[in-house]
C-alpha cells in the first residue's frame, strides 16, 4: 500500500517557539537541527534551528502528516521557498511578548504567501507569559485583516498546538467549500 | 583610496571623508555616469554628477531662480569669465542676490549627495588635495546630519524590502482603515498608486505606468500601509483540482481533523 504524505510548515521569527510547537504535537521525537547560537545580538536562547524541524503524525496506514518547521534566523531564508512547495498550509508563529519581532513575523507571513497561495493561520505564542500583548493587540500592531485567523497559543501546551493545527485544516475545508460557489 | 561601490558603499565612503576631514576630490566612473565630489576638510565644497554639471548656470536652472534658455546663454558667458565672475555679475545687476546663489548651491550639494547615495557599483579614486576648477563657486556643506538622513532611508528602504519583497503581487484596499480619506495628507506618488489600486494590477505594473522606481514604489506602498489603508492582495492562484481530487482533498483533510482532534485523547 503507498503511503500518502501531507506537509504543513510552522514558520516565523526567531524564538518565536516552532521547535516547541513541533515537539508538542509530534509522535516522533523532532529531529531538529539545532546549532549553538553565534550572534551576540540573538543570545536570547542558547540553540536555535539552522535547517529545519521535522516532525510526524501517523494518522493511520496510508496517512502521514510531516510537520517542519522553519530556521528562525534570516540568513537561512533560502530554505523557505523548499521547504514551502507542496505544502498544505502554513502556520506564522508570533512571540506574543517581543514587539520587536512584530515587523519580522509580518514579513515572514508576506514571504510566504508570496511563495504559495495556500490557508494559513497566525498563532499568538507564549500566551501563559504575564507581558504577553493580547490577540486583538497583536492583529492591528501586525496589521492583519479580520478575515485572518489569528489564534492564542501556547506551543509547550499540546492541546493550544491541536487548536492552531485544527484551525488551518478548517480553513482549508472552507478554502474548498468557497471554490464550489465561485 | 580607491575601490568600487559594491564593496564599500557611498554612505560608507561619505562618512569616512566626513569624518577624517579630508580635502580633496572623490571621482567616481560607472556605466551611467560619473560624479566628481570635491571636499574640503571634510565638507562638500563642489559636486559634479549626472547631467548636473555643478556650474552656476545649471545650479540656479535646476532651482528653478533662471529658465533653461537663460541658462545656456549664462553657461556661454561664463566660459570667458568663470563662474565667480558671472555671479557678482549677476548680483550687481540685481538678478540674483548673494543668499539666492547660496542657497542654491547647498540645495544642489544636498540633491547631489542623495543621488550619489543610491549608486551600487562603480569605480571611484580619492584624490587628495586636489580641488575643483577655480573658477568654480564652492560653497561647504556639512555632511554628518545628510549622512544619519541617508542611512535612515537606506534602512527604511531595507525594512520595506522585507516588507514587500515581490513586487508581482496586487494592492486591495483595507477592510478597516484607520483613517479617513478626507484627512489624508498623501504626496503625489501615494495618490497616484491609490488611483491604480485594482485586482488586476499587480505593484509592478503601477510602478511601470507610473514610471516610478522599484525604491520609489515600495515607498509609496510602504507609507499606505502605515496609514491602513491598503493591503497586498496575494493572487489565489489556487491548484486547478478537478471534482474526484476535491473529493479526495476533502476526504483527507477531514481524516487529519478527526485524528488530531482524537489526539490525547486515547
Amino acid at each position: 500500500m503507498q503511503i500518502q504524505t501531507v506537509k504543513m510548515v510552522i514558520t516565523g521569527p526567531f524564538n518565536s517557539g516552532k521547535t516547541a510547537f513541533v515537539q508538542s504535537i509530534s509522535e516522533i521525537d523532532v529531529v531538529s537541527t539545532e546549532r549553538a547560537i553565534s550572534t551576540e545580538a540573538e543570545r536570547i536562547k542558547s540553540q536555535t534551528t539552522v535547517a529545519m524541524d521535522f516532525g510526524r503524525i501517523t494518522v493511520d496506514d496510508d496517512l502521514v502528516l510531516y510537520l517542519f518547521g522553519t530556521p528562525g534566523q534570516r540568513r537561512f531564508d533560502f530554505m523557505w521557498e523548499i521547504l514551502s512547495q507542496g505544502m498544505l498550509g502554513f502556520v506564522v508563529m508570533v512571540d506574543s511578548t517581543r514587539p520587536e519581532t512584530f515587523r519580522e513575523a509580518k514579513s515572514i507571513l508576506e514571504t510566504f504567501r508570496a511563495y504559495a497561495p495556500t490557508p494559513y493561520v497566525v498563532a499568538a505564542n507564549k500566551q501563559d507569559l504575564p507581558d504577553a500583548w493580547s490577540v486583538e493587540d497583536l492583529r492591528v500592531a501586525l496589521r492583519l485583516d479580520p478575515e485572518i485567523k489569528m489564534l492564542p497559543c501556547v506551543a509547550t501546551d499540546r492541546e493550544s498546538v491541536k487548536a492552531v493545527l485544527l484551525e488551518l485544516l478548517y480553513s482549508i475545508l472552507e478554502e474548498m467549500e468557497e471554490e464550489l460557489y465561485e | 583610496m580607491k575601490g568600487n561601490l559594491r564593496d564599500f558603499s557611498p554612505t560608507q565612503l561619505l562618512s569616512l571623508i566626513s569624518l577624517a576631514k579630508k580635502t580633496g576630490t572623490l571621482r567616481v566612473e560607472r556605466s551611467k555616469g560619473e560624479a566628481k565630489l570635491s571636499f574640503k576638510n571634510g565638507k562638500l565644497i563642489y559636486a559634479a554628477i549626472g547631467d548636473a554639471d555643478g556650474s552656476l548656470a545649471s545650479v540656479l536652472a535646476r532651482a528653478g531662480r533662471i529658465t533653461e534658455a537663460q541658462a545656456s546663454q549664462l553657461a556661454r558667458h561664463a566660459l570667458r569669465t568663470g563662474d565667480k565672475q558671472l555671479g557678482l555679475l549677476l548680483i550687481q545687476k540685481g538678478y540674483v542676490s548673494q543668499a539666492d546663489i547660496i542657497h542654491s548651491f547647498k540645495r544642489h550639494g544636498v540633491a547631489s549627495i542623495n543621488y550619489f547615495a543610491g549608486w551600487k557599483e562603480g569605480w571611484f579614486e580619492f584624490f587628495p588635495d586636489q580641488g575643483p576648477d577655480d573658477a568654480r563657486i564652492t560653497v561647504p556643506l556639512d555632511l554628518e546630519n545628510l549622512i544619519i538622513q541617508i542611512a535612515r532611508i537606506q534602512k527604511r528602504d531595507e525594512q520595506l524590502e522585507e516588507e514587500i519583497p515581490s513586487l508581482d503581487v496586487a494592492l486591495k484596499f483595507s477592510n478597516r482603515p484607520n483613517v479617513k480619506l478626507s484627512d489624508l495628507q498623501l504626496n503625489r506618488d501615494e495618490w497616484q498608486v491609490l488611483h491604480y489600486i485594482k485586482p488586476e494590477n499587480t505593484i509592478r505594473m503601477i510602478a511601470r505606468k507610473l514610471n516610478m522606481s522599484d525604491r520609489q514604489i515600495r515607498r509609496a506602498v510602504g507609507s499606505l500601509r502605515e496609514a491602513g489603508l491598503v493591503e497586498l492582495a496575494h493572487a489565489r492562484r489556487r491548484e486547478k483540482l478537478t471534482v474526484e481530487e476535491k473529493k479526495q482533498k476533502r476526504a483527507l483533510v477531514g481524516r487529519l481533523i478527526e485524528h488530531i482532534q482524537n489526539i490525547g485523547a486515547e
